[in-house]
């Protein structure tokens, strides 16, 4: 009893007692989600048509990838190793479309931000490009690229750009004259003003708008390779939809939802998090 | 003196339209529209990839003559509303019950985050499965989609209150029901404002995707079938369509009721 007494207080010092109320407090639905899914298989409810068992969702992972010769073959996205190409094929979709959007967005949107006849042209563009949802733009991609790789891309990219234009450009809209003009005065040049003043006092702003435009990206990615991809987990879950292997689809989907969470989790939430800690500074009454 | 003051609001309001602004739009638009022309001339095959503006604008007349387009338009947006109504009316008290209690709060807050980040998008190949290709279907997704944003805003907008107004009901022998409907509920308006504008427009993005992947009919699967059968005037007819809609949505509708919830309730120090 004493030994447990000890273990537990150790515990409960090292990770913090809130933490661990808040964890197992937070795992209780899933734990009650899980058994009832659980107890439908044991029980019948609804047919496994409809909802497969746990352990099959399992599988299907194993059973997706059982064809694959060994990890040289997964790099390549060989179609033999369906699993690990259809992540990476999303994820890479994903890491290409944000190196090509995100610069060109921000870069964009600060030019904009800096001049009013600029953006006065850009501004209306933009406004339309974004409520025309990056959904809407696949038939045309289809039309443009056929199915596969580049629309999907430029689905993804054109959703990224737009929202991180429109985010760099508030931004810098954001940021007051008077350093802008104390920059200029102390005799710096167009560049030292754009390094020393926008891109700082903008990055806030920046920073909260790459997570913004990364879940309405991957969103629209999913959305794209649903309907004009060949690869993907979109792809997958679509495809074995229709051939009614749904606990194909419920793997997906896990996987969707767990990569977007780790991604929001441990890269984007950290990162604003510190860039406001770091550059929050500039601000602007109201 | 209400006429006097929407004499007032319509002036502004036209001033905000005609001046330099619109000039300036005017012509940002014609020149968008002379760019479009000339790529499109310089095309080989311009029906198929980019149709010009006046090929557009003449698919437009012929199917608003077969009464296609306004009756795709009005699916659509019957499909939003309903499906966002819906979806608020769940969301805003799954919020505000939130908000009352940490102890539920800290209970459902990760399934949330979990559910939320699988987008209603992915679950649709589910629900499918389950409803077929029906507007069941779509219903359920725009429901699922617009859950999320609102109970989450309205959690933190529970939040940010000030302890000392609950205490103050407290204080006053103000029963449980009074503080949620004297001091959540206003105290949350804002917040509620805020949320229902970003639910719908996650919702509008899934209404065109689901009318895409469901097949049934409105703008999303106007543009869709176009596609299909290589009408790209269509297509870009209904990209423009969905555009302006939201644009309208947003700026006219949603963000003065946004300002106006915020003006008149945001009170409460944050």
């Amino acid at each position: 009893m004493s030994i447990a007494n000890t273990l537990s207080v150790n515990i409960q010092k090292k990770i913090g007692r809130q933490r661990l109320r808040k964890f197992f407090l937070g795992s209780i639905p899933f734990l009650i989600l899980i058994t009832v899914w659980h107890l439908n298989e044991v029980f019948n409810w609804l047919a496994p048509v409809f909802i497969p068992k746990v352990s099959e969702v399992w599988e299907a992972f194993f059973i997706l990838q059982e064809d694959c010769e060994g990890f040289s073959a997964a790099i390549v996205l060989d179609q033999s190793c369906m699993m690990s190409t259809h992540i990476l094929s999303s994820v890479g979709r994903v890491l290409l479309a944000s190196l090509i959007g995100l610069p060109a967005g921000i870069a964009l949107g600060i030019f904009a931000g800096m001049s009013r006849p600029i953006s006065k042209v850009l501004e209306p563009i933009g406004i339309f490009a974004n409520s025309i949802s990056g959904i809407a733009w696949i038939p045309l991609a289809i039309v443009w690229f056929g199915v596969g790789w580049m629309t999907t891309l430029f689905i993804m990219l054109n959703t990224i750009f737009w929202l991180m234009f429109f985010n760099a450009m508030l931004g810098v809209r954001s940021i007051a004259k008077v350093y802008e003009q104390s920059v200029l005065t102390m005799g710096g040049s167009r560049w030292d003003v754009i390094t020393n003043v926008y891109l700082p006092g903008a990055m806030p702003s920046i920073i909260s708008g790459m997570r913004m435009s990364m879940g309405f990206g991957w969103r629209a990615l999913i959305a794209a390779e649903m309907i004009g991809g060949d690869s993907g987990l979109g792809f997958m879950i679509f495809s074995s939809a229709s051939e009614f292997k749904i606990e194909e689809v419920f793997l997906g989907v896990i996987i969707i939802s767990i990569i977007f969470l780790a991604t929001d989790r441990y890269c984007l939430i950290p990162l604003e998090k510190w860039t406001i800690h770091r550059w929050g500074l500039v601000w602007k009454p109201h | 003196m209400p006429s006097r003051n929407n004499l007032n609001r319509f002036l502004a309001f036209w001033r905000h339209f005609s001046g330099a602004n619109a000039i300036h739009l005017a012509l940002v638009i014609f020149g968008i529209l002379l760019v479009w022309t000339l790529i499109s001339h310089a095309l080989e095959n311009p029906d198929r990839y980019l149709p010009s503006p006046i090929a557009v604008a003449l698919s437009s007349f012929d199917m608003v003559y077969e009464g296609l387009l306004p009756s795709y338009f009005g699916d659509t947006i019957t499909r939003l509303i309903v499906g966002s109504i819906f979806g608020l009316a769940l969301g805003i008290p799954f919020g505000l019950i939130l908000g009352i209690n940490r102890t539920i709060a800290d209970m459902f807050y990760p399934m949330m985050n979990f559910f939320q980040s699988i987008s209603g998008i992915a679950i649709f190949p589910i629900v499918v499965v389950w409803f077929g290709n029906s507007d069941k279907t779509i219903f359920i997704v725009i429901l699922y989609t617009s859950f999320f944003p609102i109970a989450f805003t309205v959690l933190s907008g529970v939040r940010e209150i000030p302890m000392k107004y609950i205490h103050a009901v407290r204080t006053l022998g103000g029963t449980r029901l009074q503080i949620i409907r004297d001091v959540l509920l206003p105290g949350s308006l804002p917040h509620i404002a805020t949320g229902s504008r970003l639910s719908i427009g996650f919702a509008w993005r899934a209404v065109i995707a689901g009318e895409m992947l469901a097949g049934r009919e409105g703008l999303g699967w106007m543009i869709f079938t176009a596609q299909d059968v290589d009408r790209t005037s269509e297509v870009i007819l209904g990209m423009l369509l969905i555009g302006l809609s939201w644009i309208i949505l947003d700026h006219y509708l949603l963000r003065p009721f946004e300002s106006d919830t915020i003006e008149r309730w945001g009170l409460v120090q944050r």
